[in-house]
């Protein structure tokens, strides 16, 4: 019965990992890119525990867990706080929404390119969603170069990230225990201090537009 | 163990202990300690030359986690040689220091570089292969850049002369570097044994041959890689100055010589041209540069350019001589080229410690601004005139015989037997002859200005007046540079004996020793002999002298007032000769050369056209080669950094953007 399904459940979790990606490009606000930040957080969490099941070790449900906590709870609420607690300026990018998208799909078609090449002789189910991975990795990235503001920047690294470990879990089955839970802290560490950081930037400039970053001083 | 191999690890322990000793001590007695042991460290380096000098052998080998051989250092006689003559100049450059050595010279710092300089210039002549000799080199430069840097907080200039030594010495080594790789490829080894296997004649070998003349051209301040000198020799201490000069350069000639002499000792003929054309305009343009020049040092500076370019005028003409089988006259100018690389050695150390010496009595560099410190500095002004005399190349000096035996060399050369040897050599012997005659006589003018004017006459300024001489730790290196200086000049058949044991196995030039030391040079029919000229003069000058003096007790001098000076008998300081003025003559005839700026302004009194308060000339030689060669590269290069700072705003999305693009087209070259 769980094995007919398998496919369908890889597909629901990839494709709303995407799907959540992409409404990350479309949406200016922040409050709103943090609530698919979240959502993402447990289709990878989802994910995690599909594969799990379908390889039947606790270890890997157990990994699930820590991923639904640390991306789906922690990360969005550290976000939403800070973004709380402050004055909500709503992003300008640098790309209008239609071009966005447009570079996205682009992005996901180069992405299944790519991938068809290096994965050529994988015929795993997981493998063949495994482009997503990649997409999510190249839109982040699209996301750091295109938004102003340093918390949208700070939802792009979290993209990519999460890319990265997609990437990983569909192509390997799954991280160790212990790699896992190095990986989530040093990323939560990296977003408490960034958004220190946003804060000083706040209070020098006023706002966290990342273009006054430009002359270094003593 | 052989006496060799304990003179080099000497040397090495003794570096360790200066390192040490710099480190350590207090600052009241460092210069007393460091100096001392800076000393002993050169003294170990003039023994280990001698016993390379002698024939001693032995090696020490330093074992290297690279993938390469061992680095060997087994000095040779001509290795033996230069190691001698740069620890000489070594000894008397640290000797000047314990004494000279003054707050920012007497740092940790500085006598720290000062022994890793003193190393590093040591123990490149050791090195057997191409890796050890450039790691040495390296030494050597980084150990002197440090030397001078340790005097950039005392003053603003020095931070803008160590940008152009840097690069400079950097771009010479670049250039060493890629020779000797392009001759190691050819030869599949990097030691010297392997590398003259090479074919002089193939086209890799030719390539090898301008990079490496440009490179060590570079070290030993040949135009046009010498805009470095009259930057950075000013702003040293005497006795850094003094082991730059006086020492440093040699190292480039060695390395010359170990090209053109061991490696490589039949090139093609035009490879000598080319030495001596680069040799020739050296020799030219620094006498000419250095004659105008009116700051001590800038003078002493420009006048090295100008005796290392003799030196390679010799070397090339050695080259030239050999591709065309004459081989006496090749053999006597490759001696005559290491002649003067010695006597340099001596006079220009003697003559920079000495300007050190003026700079700490008068505090003052300028000519014009010196004068009558003959008689306040007598020790001092004795060793300068000395060296000077040297420098002139005035018989009884080592300059003199060092001259003679290249012009010997040159004018002989072109004939065999009486037949022209090549078209080549009859037309750049009587060529080098004019330029080293032209050389001969600007170097006159040119150390009768600087001796003249800062030792003889009346003081110019209250400093000059107030100058007292130098401790006698500091006389005692001047009277031994002076001394070397006379010396040598007096016995040039031993000397040109021991070269020509240096520059064999191979090459055995035909010298032997005459009379009282002096020197015959039998393959070109040239005989000198200083002493018994002296002596004989001396016959001669006795009878002339008490003539003179006996007419001198009969008519006592009369001081009659001077009719110029305006009907008053009290001359003014400022009615003597300047530097400035003493130089005008030649500024004139070579104007289209110098290319000098003047700059004339009269301020009249109240509204009289004819009464002048005051006249204020300010006169400035530029270097025509670093405005019209480095300038336009270094204005090429600023326009570059512009352009590429437009690629470089310091905003994170253009680099973000920057990484994105790289990434993407990763990936698109991955999936084609």
């Amino acid at each position: 019965m769980f094995t007919t399904i398998y496919p369908q459940l890889i597909g629901l979790c990839t494709g709303t990992l995407l799907l959540t990606s992409a409404l990350m490009v479309w949406r200016h606000s922040l409050l709103a890119s943090i609530r698919l930040l979240s959502v993402q957080g447990f289709a990878l969490a989802a994910l995690v525990a599909v594969i799990g099941l379908e390889e039947g070790e606790i270890e890997v449900i157990l990994v699930s867990v820590l991923v639904l906590l640390v991306k789906g709870v922690a990360l969005p609420w550290v976000l939403a706080r800070e973004t709380h607690a402050t004055t909500r300026t709503d992003e300008a990018p640098r790309l209008n929404p239609t071009a966005a998208l447009l570079t996205v799909a682009l992005l996901t078609i180069l992405s299944y390119v790519v991938a068809s090449r290096l994965l050529a002789g994988e015929t795993s189910i997981s493998a063949h969603a495994a482009p997503i991975g990649l997409a999510m990795v190249l839109i982040g990235f699209l996301l750091l170069v295109t938004r102003r503001q340093a918390g949208s920047q700070l939802i792009g690294f979290l993209v990519l990230d999460n890319g990265i470990a997609t990437v990983a879990f569909l192509t390997s089955g799954g991280v160790p225990l212990f790699l896992e839970l190095g990986i989530s802290l040093d990323v939560l560490l990296v977003v408490v201090i960034l958004y220190v950081f946003a804060g000083r930037m706040r209070n020098k400039f006023g706002n966290t537009e990342i273009d006054q970053l430009r002359k270094l001083h003593d | 163990m052989t006496a060799l191999e304990a003179g080099l690890l000497g040397q090495t322990l003794l570096l360790v202990l200066a390192v040490a000793a710099a480190l350590l001590t207090p600052t009241r007695r460092r210069s007393r300690i460091s100096g001392t042991i800076c000393t002993l460290l050169a003294a170990a380096g003039i023994i280990t030359g001698a016993i390379a000098l002698s024939g001693g052998t032995g090696s020490l080998s330093i074992p290297t986690a690279l993938p390469l051989d061992p680095l060997v250092l087994s000095p040779d006689r001509l290795g033996g040689l230069v190691m001698m003559v740069v620890s000489s100049v070594g000894v008397l450059a640290s000797l000047f220091g314990i004494g000279s050595a003054r707050v920012a010279s007497a740092s940790r710092t500085a006598w720290l570089s000062m022994a890793v300089f003193l190393f590093g210039m040591q123990l490149v002549p050791a090195a057997t292969d191409v890796v050890s000799f450039l790691l040495f080199w390296e030494i050597m430069t980084l150990g002197s850049t440090a030397l001078l840097l340790a005097h950039h907080a005392t003053r603003g200039t020095v931070a803008s002369a160590l940008v152009w030594y840097s690069a400079m010495s950097q771009l010479s080594f670049f250039f060493v570097l890629a020779g000797f790789a392009m001759l190691a490829g050819l030869a599949g080894g990097t030691g010297f044994d392997r590398l003259a296997t090479v074919d002089p004649y193939s086209w890799q070998a030719s390539a090898a041959f301008l990079l490496l003349l440009l490179g060590f051209g570079g070290k030993a301040e040949l135009v046009p890689l010498h805009v470095w000198v009259p930057r950075v020799l000013p702003e040293a201490p005497g006795h850094v100055a003094a082991a730059m000069s006086g020492a440093m350069v040699n190292i480039g000639v060695y390395g010359a010589l170990l090209v053109f002499v061991r490696i490589l000792p039949s090139g093609p003929a035009w490879w000598g041209v080319l030495i001596m054309a680069l040799g020739g305009v050296s020799a030219l343009y620094g006498i000419l540069q250095a004659s105008v020049a009116s700051n001590l040092k800038v003078l002493l500076a420009y006048s090295t350019t100008e005796n290392m370019g003799l030196v390679f005028l010799g070397l090339g003409a050695s080259v030239l001589l050999r591709a065309d089988n004459a081989t006496a006259a090749a053999d006597a100018a490759l001696v005559a080229a290491l002649l003067l690389m010695l006597s340099h050695a001596a006079f220009k150390s003697t003559l920079f410690l000495g300007a050190g010496a003026v700079a700490r009595a008068a505090g003052e560099m300028n000519l014009d601004r010196l004068g009558g410190l003959g008689s306040r500095m007598p020790w001092t002004a004795a060793a300068f005139g000395a060296a000077a005399m040297g420098a002139a190349a005035l018989p009884v000096t080592s300059g003199f015989v060092a001259e003679w035996m290249l012009l010997q060399a040159l004018i002989h050369g072109s004939r065999v037997d009486g037949e022209v040897v090549s078209v080549a050599a009859s037309v750049a012997m009587p060529l080098a002859v004019a330029v080293i005659a032209l050389t001969a006589g600007l170097a006159l003018l040119t150390f009768v200005k600087a001796y003249g004017i800062a030792f003889l006459a009346r003081p110019r300024s209250q400093e000059a007046k107030q100058a007292r001489e130098v401790p006698v730790i500091m006389r005692i290196p001047l009277v031994l540079g002076a001394l070397l200086v006379i010396v040598l000049g007096l016995l040039p058949g031993p000397l040109a004996v021991a070269i020509g044991s240096a520059v064999g196995p191979e090459l055995t030039p035909d010298v032997r020793t005459i009379g009282l030391a002096g020197v015959d040079a039998r393959g070109i029919d040239a005989v000198l002999d200083p002493t018994t000229f002296v002596m004989l003069a001396g016959l001669l000058l006795v009878p002339v002298l008490i003539v003179l003096f006996v007419s001198a007790r009969r008519h006592p001098t009369r001081i009659s007032p001077l009719p110029w000076a305006g009907g008053g008998s009290r001359l003014r300081p400022r009615m003597q000769y300047t530097a400035t003025s003493y130089a005008e003559p030649l500024v004139r005839v070579f104007d289209d050369v110098l290319r000098p700026s003047r700059d004339v302004e009269v301020t009249h009194v109240g509204e009289s056209r004819y009464l002048v308060e005051r006249v204020h000339v300010e006169q400035s030689v530029s270097d025509v080669v670093e405005t019209r060669l480095y300038r336009p590269v270094l204005n090429l290069m600023q326009q570059f950094g512009i352009l590429a700072r437009r690629a470089q705003n310091g905003s994170i999305h253009r680099y973000l953007s920057y990484s994105f693009v790289a990434l993407l087209v990763v990936l698109i070259v991955v999936s084609l």
